[in-house]
């Protein structure tokens, strides 16, 4: 195995998540906290568009539904925080689902147009639906306690942001190398070919809105509690375009190049603290260099140039009296080329 | 790595973060410092209500400064952007607490986010005053550290209906913006006008963006209002107020804080007279262009130069006075506590800026309570017709 591969690396990285809240004051932790949580929605929003092809703007609004479900189950009904969590993130993939029918008959632009109504609609219904989700001014939501663990709120919730991204990520991993991620790369590539293979469309693209649905409905859960507090703003276009260009940076296509992508844009972000004004210039800045030169993200630099790090979509290991397999390139072959 | 030092490793991190040590007492303080943080909207549209504020703070400080300080210490300002974005405030806040360590923080802008912030800055027991930010959540219920020198949304709903009353108005409507900022006032609006009886006679709704406002022009024109309510930011106020004088409909115009400069207003309405019968409140006393304020004209202006001297500055100076005022009384032995019950027992105090004094106690942390009223007459100067005092 590569010294510096990507199991090792990962699995380093895993250390220090884990060992920071011994070492980070609560600004720091809760920066770690809010890396984790855009790292299960770029991991969502990835499985969506990177690999299963589907240019949708939905994301944002699946991760409202998320936090609004979790949190207004606790306020309107008394739910604990571990139903309500659940329950909001699979309210979320419901969502998800539902809005994958008129995604069978529409495609690239019209696809994209179409989500983004249903992402307006939801920020209108966040905003007017006030009986339910307390209107403009949002709401708090009630505090988590972690007890009998001896640990503080942040530090628990922190921890369960990292149990569930780790677990969230080894079922990513294995979702693109299964049977169901070969097939997303086959819509991507080629609805009718993917057809002809025998895979089948509706299943296919449910699957992919239901499971990103579910992540951003998971990440939308943990956010209410980060925050402590819900409101329509939380929720808006800077999402949409914060979701897209961690994957863009990171990686389309690449299940690692999400964790890079949400880790680089949000530690970018919080650092360009110290150049005030500076943050939107930055942030347009580095778009632009990956969306012009560096089209496969980060990932593909580092897949280039460092072994360990390919993400092949096969879960099982080549035989030793056969050369190994060619890896099924996890980018379009169009992007891979691209300068 | 194996999967019994892994599993070594999570119990080790548990452990250590469990026995992550207590913060020590009276941060950001040295002999020669004290270190102030501040959060707003640096950036966007909302920068009116975070970056202006911001400056009025650092000139204040500057003031104090060159005067030697309090009790020979020197007030640094640390500001951090928010965005007007509630997770971009309790970002901005948790570092101003748990990394640059500020001693107390005098901001927020937008008012959502400063409400999203509002628990972090309560359990870190920062002494915090809010300069801008009107939702009655940030100090309804009083958090022990949190005050606002802003005019809070229930206040301002008050003080204008109260001047509707005073000046005769027999038919009331209301014309309001339905989105966050608009909700924060629009719904005590309502409550303080169900709790005097009154019974409006129209309650028409614009967004922040409208073009047009004949449709609600005419509305209130059959009801008959003879005083309107206005619960808008000024572009959509500028369009009603155009409209209104399009189909001859004059009736009191009666604002509030989100148009607190009637001068840019008449600008922007762009149609001589349209504004004639315009009333707003504005937080502070005193117009830009005031001889009262020809001091902090040049200090804003020799400290930023471009700049001009706005009533936005003036809610940073005037609250910025009330918090230095705070830690004079906390005297040169400093800590947080006495600089919260300082500002607990401030009681009419005055600073340059504001139409009253400010009054804070242990129950009522809304410490501004006199609204005051402005107008222009067409070509005029800003006037000021006088402040209303909301209990």
């Amino acid at each position: 195995m590569a010294l510096f591969g990507r199991r090792n690396v990962l699995l380093v990285l895993l250390a220090v998540a884990l060992v920071l809240p011994a070492v980070a004051n609560s600004y720091q932790l809760y920066i770690g906290n809010l890396v984790l949580i855009y790292t299960l929605l770029a991991i969502g929003m990835n499985l969506l568009l990177g690999f299963a092809g589907q240019l949708a703007f939905a994301n944002a609004a699946m991760f409202g539904i998320g936090a609004y479900g979790t949190g207004l189950l606790q306020v309107h009904f008394g739910l604990p925080f571990a139903i309500a969590f659940p329950a909001g993130a699979l309210i979320a993939a419901a969502v998800g689902l539902a809005i994958s029918f008129p995604a069978l008959r529409l495609s690239g632009l019209y696809l994209a147009l179409s989500t983004l109504a249903f992402a307006q609609f939801t920020q209108w219904i966040f905003l007017h639906w006030e009986g339910v989700t307390f209107g403009a001014g949002g709401f708090k939501t009630p505090q988590i306690s972690f007890d009998p663990l001896p640990v503080s709120k942040p530090v628990g919730l922190y921890y369960l942001s990292l149990l569930v991204a780790v677990a969230l990520y080894i079922f990513a991993r294995n979702l693109v190398a299964s049977r169901v991620g070969r097939a997303f790369v086959a819509v991507r590539d080629g609805e009718v070919a993917a057809q002809s293979l025998g895979v089948d469309l509706l299943r296919t693209k449910a699957l992919a809105f239901g499971i990103s649905g579910f992540y951003a409905g998971v990440a939308g859960g943990l956010y209410s509690q980060a925050l402590n507090y819900v409101s329509p703003e939380g929720y808006d276009l800077f999402q949409i375009v914060l979701h897209k260009a961690m994957i863009v940076v990171g990686g389309m296509g690449s299940v690692a190049g999400s964790l890079l992508g949400a880790g680089i844009i949000i530690i970018v972000l919080e650092l360009l603290r110290a150049v005030k004004g500076a943050q939107e210039i930055v942030f347009g800045g580095i778009l632009l260099v990956f969306v012009l030169f560096l089209r496969g993200g980060l990932i593909s630099v580092i897949q280039r140039y460092v072994k360990g790090w390919d993400e092949p979509l096969h879960a099982a290991p080549p035989r030793r009296d056969e050369p190994p397999p060619l890896a099924v390139p996890a980018t379009p072959v169009a992007e891979r080329a691209a300068p | 790595m194996s999967r019994l030092s892994i599993r070594a490793l999570c119990v080790a991190s548990v452990g250590l973060a469990c026995l992550s040590p207590a913060l020590a007492q009276a941060p950001g303080v040295s002999a020669t410092s004290i270190k102030i943080g501040t959060f707003g909207a640096l950036t966007g549209p909302g920068y009116l209500y975070g970056k202006l504020p911001m400056n009025g703070v650092e000139v204040v400080f500057d003031e104090i400064n060159k005067a030697g300080g309090i009790h020979g210490r020197k007030l640094e300002l640390v500001r951090e952007d928010d965005r007007c974005d509630p997770a971009s405030a309790i970002g901005a806040t948790q570092k101003l607490i748990s990394q640059d360590k500020v001693f107390a923080i005098v901001g927020g802008g937008c008012s959502n986010p400063t409400l999203a912030a509002r628990e972090t800055i309560e359990k870190a027991g920062t002494p915090f005053v809010v300069f801008a930010s009107v939702h009655d959540g940030i100090t309804t219920p009083p958090a022990k550290n949190i005050f606002s020198v802003a005019t809070t949304s229930t206040i301002e709903s008050q003080a204008q209906v109260q001047f509707a009353l005073s000046e005769g108005a027999k038919k009331i409507a209301v014309v309001s913006m339905r989105d966050a900022w608009g909700r924060a006032r629009y719904t005590p609006l309502m409550e303080t006008l169900k709790a005097k009886g009154v019974k409006i006679v129209a309650d028409e709704e614009m967004t922040p963006d409208s073009n047009d406002a004949t449709a609600q022009v005419l509305r209130l024109k059959q009801a008959g209002a003879d005083a309107i309510l206005m619960v808008l930011y000024p572009k959509p106020a500028a369009i009603f107020a155009r409209d209104a004088n399009k189909l001859a409909f004059r009736p009191l115009l009666i604002g509030q804080t989100g148009i607190a400069d009637p001068a840019a207003f008449e600008d922007q309405v762009g149609v001589p007279g349209a504004t004639a019968k315009f009333r707003t409140i504005s937080m502070v006393r005193y117009t830009p262009e005031d001889p009262a304020v020809e001091k902090w004209r040049k200090a804003i202006e020799t400290k930023f130069p471009g700049d001009r001297l706005s009533v936005y500055n003036q809610f940073g100076i005037g609250a910025a006075q009330v918090l230095a005022e705070a830690i004079r009384r906390a005297g040169p032995d400093l800590t947080q506590e006495k600089v919260v019950a300082a500002l607990a027992g401030l009681k009419d105090f005055n600073v340059d800026v504001y139409p009253g004094p400010i009054s804070c106690s242990e129950t009522d942390h809304r410490c501004h309570k006199s609204p005051n009223w402005i107008m222009k007459e067409p070509g005029g100067p800003v006037k000021v017709l006088g402040a209303t005092r909301v209990e």
